[in-house]
C-alpha cells in the first residue's frame, strides 16, 4: 500500500514511476478478473442455456457445480491421478444435473407454463436443499481441501503480467467448452433439435422430437459445464466447502440480468464484465462494500434496460405493465 | 403448568414463523415470485432493536416504525419489479436479501456487523404474538374477502386476463409488496423484541428456504394455509428429535413431492376438495368441474 503513501512534487522523476506501478497493478488486477470471469461465463452458460430450453431457473445449478468440486476431491484422496478425477466428477456432475431434471422437473411439465415457472423455482430449490445437506453430512460440515502439490504452481510472464499455470489451463478449458457449446448449437442436428424444443415444445413433438430427450440432454450438458466450473474453483481457490455453491448462484444471477436472460453472447461478455468489477472492487474499496455494489448493479440494470446488454424484450414481462 | 412451560419458546417461533409465512403469501397470492421477505424481516428486526437499544424508544414506538420501514422497503422495491415477469422478481429479490445482509455486515457501527445486536430488552411476549398473529390473519381475510383480494387472485390466475378485465397489474403487485413489506417489518420487529438477540445470519438464505416452504406446503389462497406449512415444516422435526439431523433433506423432499403432486398445498387442497364434494351433493347429475392447479 505504500504506493498510495506519499504524492510528491509534480514534474518529480519518481511520479512517472508510481504511475506506472499503479497502471501495472490494475492491469494485472484486469487480467485476474477476466481468468475469474471465464469461470464465471462457463457456469452461468450452463444455468442459461437449461433457461433458453426449459424456461425454469436451475436452483440446484450450484449444488451440481458442489458436488463435481466434492466427489473430485474424494477422488483425488482415494489416489485417483488429478486429470482422471477432474473428468470423472464431471462427468458424474452431468449424471446429478440429469437426476435433477428427472425428479424435479418431469412430472412438473404437465403444468400450464405459468404454474410450472413456480413449482419449479420450488421444486429445484428442494432438490438443492437435499444435495447440499447431504454434502454437509459428508464432509461433517468442514471445508476441505486438496493435498499440496495436486496441481503444480508455476508461473508466466505475459506482456509483464503475471499468469498461473492454472489460469492458462482455466482460460484454455473455458475457450474449449465455449467453441463446443458454438458448434453443437448450431452446427450439429442435436443441436438443431434443441433450438426446436427451446422454440416450441409442442411443434417439435408434432416433427417427431423427443421432448423429453432433448431436456435430459440439456441438463447433462449444462452440468458438466457446472461440474468443470467446479473442479476449476475448488483449484485455485483450494477450499471447498457443501455451501461453495449458493455465492456462485447468486453471482450467476448477476450476471444473467446484466446480459439478458437467455441469451449466450450476453451471458458471456456480462460474466467478463462482472469478474473485473468484483477484482476491481475487492482490490480499491472498502471491504465488504464489494458486494453491494455487485448486487446493486442489477437493480440499476432492472431500472435502466431490464432485458439486459442483449436479452430479448419479449422475456420481460407477459403483458404490459404501463398502465 | 411446567410442563406447557418448555414449550413457551417453541410456541414463539412457532408463531412468528407464521407471521413470516403470511407475509411470504401475500406476495405469491397476488401472483409475485417474490422472496423478499427475510430482507424486510431484517429491515424491521434491525429498526426496532437499533431504535430500541441505542435511541431508547418505546417499544410501540419502535415497532410502528419497523412496520412503517418494511412497507417502505416493500413499495420501493416494487418499483423496479411491479414490471417484470417472475423469473425476474425471484432473481432479483434474492438479490435484494444479499444486498441487506451485506449492508447489516457492512454498517457494523450501526448494526453491530457480523456479531449483530445483543441485549434487546425483551418486552414482547407470547401473548403480543399471538394478538398479533390473529390480527395478521383477520386483516388478511378482509383483504381476501375484498375487491383487492379478487384482483389478486385474477393476477395469479392468469395475467392476460387480468389485464384485459381492467386490473392494472402493476398497482396491485406494489400493493402486495407493500402488505408483505409491512407484515415482514412488523415480525422482524416482534422477533427482535423477543428473542434478545439478532444477527445478519439470522435472515439467510436458510431463512429464505424456510418461508418459501411453509407456503408450497401449506398453501397460497387460504389464510390457514401458512398455519398449516409452520405446523407441518416446524412441529414434526420437533416432535420426532430423531430425525432432527435430517431435517433440511425432509425439508426439500417435502417441497419437491408436494409441489409435484399437490401444486395448491395442503391445506388448498382440502378446502378445494371439501368444496367440490359440497357442489357435487348439490347437484348430483351437475358436469364436472374443471379443477386446474394454480
Amino acid at each position: 500500500m505504500w504506493i498510495f503513501g506519499g504524492r510528491s512534487a509534480p514534474g518529480d522523476p519518481s511520479e512517472t514511476c508510481v504511475g506506472r506501478i499503479v497502471a501495472w497493478m490494475i492491469a494485472q488486477q484486469i487480467l485476474n478478473g477476466l481468468i475469474t470471469g471465464s469461470v464465471y461465463a462457463l457456469f452461468a452458460l450452463g444455468f442459461t442455456l437449461v433457461f433458453s430450453v426449459n424456461r425454469v431457473l436451475n436452483l440446484a445449478h450450484g449444488a451440481v457445480f458442489m458436488s463435481a468440486a466434492l466427489l473430485s476431491y474424494y477422488l483425488v484422496m482415494i489416489g485417483t491421478p488429478f486429470v482422471i478425477a477432474a473428468a470423472v466428477a464431471t462427468v458424474v456432475a452431468g449424471g446429478i444435473s440429469m437426476v435433477v431434471e428427472f425428479v424435479a422437473l418431469r412430472r412438473l411439465r404437465r403444468f400450464s407454463p405459468h404454474v410450472m415457472e413456480f413449482a419449479a423455482l420450488v421444486t429445484t430449490l428442494g432438490a438443492d436443499i437435499v444435495l447440499v445437506s447431504l454434502a454437509h453430512k459428508l464432509t461433517a460440515a468442514q471445508t476441505v481441501r486438496f493435498p499440496f502439490g495436486t496441481f503444480p504452481n508455476q508461473f508466466f510472464l505475459l506482456f509483464g503480467l503475471r499468469i498461473s499455470l492454472l489460469q492458462i489451463i482455466i482460460v484454455l478449458s473455458v475457450a474449449c467448452m465455449l467453441s463446443f457449446l458454438v458448434f453443437y448449437l448450431y452446427r450439429t442436428s442435436a443441436g438443431l433439435r434443441l433450438r426446436a424444443v427451446a422454440s416450441s415444445d409442442r411443434a417439435s413433438l408434432l416433427l417427431g422430437i423427443n421432448p423429453n430427450a432433448v431436456y435430459a440432454q440439456t441438463f447433462f450438458i449444462s452440468g458438466i459445464m457446472a461440474g468443470i466450473a467446479g473442479v476449476l474453483i475448488a483449484l485455485s481457490f483450494n477450499s471447498i466447502n457443501a455451501h461453495m455453491g449458493e455465492s456462485y448462484m447468486l453471482k450467476t444471477f448477476v450476471i444473467i440480468v446484466l446480459g439478458g436472460l437467455g441469451s449466450v453472447p450476453g451471458c458471456v461478455l456480462a460474466a467478463l464484465f462482472f469478474g473485473v468489477a468484483q477484482t476491481l472492487c475487492v482490490a480499491y474499496l472498502p471491504p465488504g462494500s464489494a458486494d453491494i455494489i455487485l448486487y446493486a448493479l442489477l437493480f440499476g440494470m432492472l431500472l435502466v434496460r431490464p432485458a439486459g446488454l442483449m436479452g430479448n424484450a419479449a422475456n420481460i414481462s407477459v403483458v404490459g405493465r404501463n398502465a | 403448568m411446567s410442563f406447557l412451560g418448555q414449550y413457551i419458546p417453541l410456541l414463539d417461533t412457532v408463531l412468528l414463523a407464521v407471521g413470516f409465512a403470511f407475509s411470504q403469501q401475500v406476495v405469491l397470492r397476488a401472483g409475485v415470485f417474490s422472496v423478499a421477505t427475510a430482507g424486510f424481516a431484517a429491515i424491521g428486526s434491525y429498526c426496532a432493536a437499533i431504535l430500541v437499544t441505542r435511541l431508547e424508544w418505546h417499544p410501540l414506538f419502535a415497532m410502528a416504525a419497523a412496520c412503517l420501514f418494511g412497507a417502505l422497503t416493500g413499495f420501493l422495491l416494487a418499483q423496479p419489479l411491479a414490471r417484470l415477469r417472475g423469473i425476474y422478481q425471484a432473481i432479483a429479490t434474492l438479490a435484494f436479501v444479499q444486498i441487506v445482509i451485506a449492508v447489516t455486515l457492512f454498517a457494523e457501527p450501526i448494526t453491530g456487523g457480523g456479531l449483530g445486536i445483543n441485549n434487546i430488552p425483551k418486552s414482547v411476549g407470547t401473548g403480543t404474538l399471538a394478538v398479533a398473529v390473529l390480527v395478521t390473519a383477520y386483516i388478511l381475510h378482509s383483504v381476501k374477502q375484498s375487491g383487492v383480494g379478487r384482483a389478486f387472485d385474477a393476477i395469479h390466475q392468469d395475467e392476460t386476463v387480468a389485464a384485459v378485465l381492467g386490473i392494472s397489474i402493476r398497482k396491485y403487485q406494489t400493493l402486495a409488496f407493500l402488505i408483505s413489506g409491512c407484515i415482514a417489518g412488523a415480525f422482524g420487529g416482534l422477533q427482535a423484541l423477543n428473542t434478545y438477540s439478532i444477527a445478519p445470519t439470522t435472515f439467510s438464505f436458510a431463512f429464505v428456504i424456510m418461508v418459501l416452504g411453509y407456503i408450497v406446503v401449506g398453501g397460497r389462497r387460504s389464510v390457514l394455509g401458512p398455519v398449516v406449512g409452520v405446523a407441518v415444516l416446524t412441529l414434526l422435526p420437533e416432535l420426532s428429535r430423531f430425525m432432527a439431523e435430517w431435517r433440511p433433506i425432509l425439508t426439500g423432499a417435502t417441497m419437491i413431492l408436494i409441489s409435484t403432486y399437490l401444486p395448491l398445498g395442503l391445506a388448498d387442497t382440502l378446502i378445494a376438495r371439501l368444496r367440490m364434494r359440497r357442489l357435487s351433493h348439490a347437484q348430483p347429475e351437475g358436469g364436472h368441474s374443471v379443477r386446474t392447479p394454480s
